[in-house]
């Protein structure tokens, strides 16, 4: 690079940034956003506005058409993926883990960036991140049982809290949440939502996270930003996330919409 | 948990559009029978050919013989050329042949103060008339010979040569894993390295597996000498070839989810494939494993038959001497081996399932 990184302002900086897919989908029209060190930052919109490739962009799982993302200064392009990758963790809505493999396994799946890869083919983990493999399936409220559990066994929630250790294994600056709680009932959703909120505040961790739930996202959110069609819609406190923002976010939903509308006001 | 895939954009969906008015009344509506016309013509297309297949490989010639045998089992015939010629080989085969008898002139460095296990010396003498060139005369020349019996030794020859057709079966078995595992990796579409290596890959594995064992056992023979080493070269090309295949499809079709999140995370391919693919796979990959053990312990007595070490070699050496007592034991000994290795290969599968 000839010119100087800019000072660190933003932690996650998108910069006009366009997505059209092989298939003629437009996904993004010139989507800007910052979002500083330490935010929890929800994205709200309807299914296909864009979310999940906004959000891939910025591990490089989806290479944006036009525009760029930034991660803490660094570009994020074919040459800097390695190294930018290493310092985001990324949550699934499917959960992503090896069914067949036990909770310990899965949880140590997060160091492999930073284990040997010899080591790594052995099976074999360095006594540091076995610790830490230990300390957050503590944290993320699994105990010693569930440690050589096969995963396949345990409940969804349970699932997306071996997620969430995961992707906390080498204390990444940036953790990106597809839908965490797309596929987990509203109770299990909260815990797992608290969760991540208080692993991301322990550690200074900005947090972009995609959701479909309105409620959640006021409850949750430092910045609720919402898609719609590929542009963003509204950018703001969770307190400004009014019922009539929530229509040009959705459209004119039918009845469950309405049902939401009035818990909202 | 629901196996959705990963969620892709999409457009709103557009109405579907029906030409007309609006979408037809359910009376419009028709739920064809599964089959059409052009099935049935495959159908009858198929029993055509079948039909003139069948004269060109005698299946009339088989039926009469069939039933004549069938008749002639039951005593409404007096004679069938299939049920006398299996008669003759089963009177040939039995007894089986346990013991071994050697003329000890025969055996090198033979010791008689140490015997073998189980066995003794037996002596035969025998007396036959001969003609003495000097005196003109019928003498009777007494000659006395001395025979090792070993009472089993036969069975222990089999059990040997036994052991070996397994050893081979098991080299070769280990070797087409080593080999295909590189093979798999290269031949399956998300893991290879570009399309040259791919498709050299792919067309390496349909190679392999196109060459039947007991052919390329001929040409290693050849190449390698009378012994175990063509066997296990032959069986383990095939296999490989065979394993490289469904290794690859299995590579491909194991779910990209977990693959996906070592992804994301920097995670580099030998990564991936350990730790989110090969948990995944396993159970396949140890299923046709023993699967391909298992026919090469079949296939190992097979190519034995053109010379590449093992039981085969031994039983067409004594199948061409008409020796049928030992060919018996042979396949006795075969039978045995192969429904043993079955009932184990089912109990492994069974506890890895």
């Amino acid at each position: 690079m000839l010119e100087a990184p800019a000072p660190v302002m933003h932690m996650l900086a998108f910069d006009t940034v366009g997505m059209r897919y092989a298939d003629g989908t437009q996904a993004l029209h010139a989507v800007s956003l910052a979002v500083p060190a330490g935010q929890f930052c929800v994205v709200l919109g309807s299914s296909g506005a864009g979310k999940s490739t906004l959000l891939r962009m910025v591990n490089g799982l989806v290479t944006p058409s036009s525009g760029t993302v930034c991660v803490a200064g660094v570009r994020v392009e074919p040459r800097a993926l390695r190294g930018v990758r290493r310092r985001i963790g990324m949550i699934h809505q499917q959960f992503n883990l090896v069914q067949r493999a036990t909770v310990a396994t899965n949880v140590l799946c997060g160091a492999l960036p930073e284990v040997s890869t010899a080591a790594a083919l052995a099976g074999c983990f360095p006594a540091a991140f076995r610790r830490r493999a230990c300390e957050l399936v503590a944290q993320v409220g699994l105990d010693e049982r569930h440690l050589h559990r096969r995963v396949r066994d345990l409940s969804g929630g349970q699932q997306q809290r071996v997620g969430i250790a995961r992707a906390f294994m080498l204390d990444p600056a940036v953790v990106i949440a597809d839908e965490p709680v797309a596929s987990l009932d509203p109770r299990t959703s909260r815990e797992v939502l608290d969760l991540l909120k208080r692993q991301a505040r322990e550690r200074g961790t900005t947090v972009l996270c995609s959701l479909h739930q309105v409620d959640l996202a006021r409850e949750y959110a430092d910045r609720i930003v919402a898609l719609r069609h590929g542009r963003i819609v509204f950018d703001g406190p969770p307190a400004a996330c009014q019922p009539s923002v929530l229509t040009a976010v959705y459209g004119q939903v039918p009845v469950p919409h309405a049902a939401l509308r009035e818990a909202a006001s | 948990m629901s196996a959705v895939g990963h969620r892709t954009p999409v457009r709103p969906a557009a109405p579907v559009r029906v030409d007309g008015a609006g979408p037809r009344p359910p009376s419009a509506w028709d739920i064809p029978p599964p089959y059409s016309l052009r099935s049935v013509a495959v159908v009858l297309l198929v029993a055509l050919a079948a039909f003139f297949a069948a004269q060109r490989v005698e299946m009339g010639r088989m039926l009469a013989l069939t039933g004549e045998a069938a008749l002639a089992a039951v005593g409404l015939r007096d004679e069938s050329q299939v049920l006398s010629g299996l008669d003759k080989l089963a009177g040939a085969m039995f007894p089986l042949q346990i013991s071994e008898r050697t003329e000890t002139a025969r055996i090198e460095g033979f010791d008689p103060g140490r015997l073998p296990w189980l066995s003794r010396l037996e002596v035969i003498e025998t007396s036959e008339p001969r003609l003495d060139p000097d005196t003109l005369k019928m003498e009777d020349v007494r000659t006395r010979r001395e025979y090792l019996v070993q009472p089993v030794g036969y069975l222990r020859h089999v059990a040997l040569k036994m052991l070996e057709t397994i050893e081979i079966a098991f080299w070769a078995t280990l070797l087409a894993v080593v080999l295909s595992a590189p093979l798999a990796w290269c031949s399956a579409r998300n893991y290879t390295f570009n399309r040259a290596t791919y498709v050299t890959a792919r067309g390496i594995v349909s190679l392999l597996r196109a060459v039947p064992e007991l052919i390329s056992a001929l040409f290693l023979v050849l190449a390698y000498g009378f012994g175990p080493i063509a066997g296990v070269l032959a069986l383990a090309l095939h296999a490989c070839g065979f394993l490289g295949k469904f290794y690859a499809e299995d590579i491909e079709t194991a779910d990209d989810k977990p693959q996906e999140a070592l992804r994301a995370i920097g995670a580099n391919k030998l990564k991936i494939m350990r730790f989110a693919v090969l948990p995944q796979v396993m159970p396949q990959f140890v299923a046709y494993t023993l699967y391909v053990l298992d026919r090469n312990v079949r296939m190992a007595t097979v190519v034995g038959l053109v010379g590449a070490g093992g039981i085969g070699q031994e039983l067409k050496g004594r199948y061409d001497m008409y020796q049928y007592g030992h060919v018996g034991t042979i396949l006795v000994a075969i039978f045995i081996t192969v429904f043993l290795l079955d009932q184990l290969a089912a109990r492994l599968r069974k506890r890895l399932g």
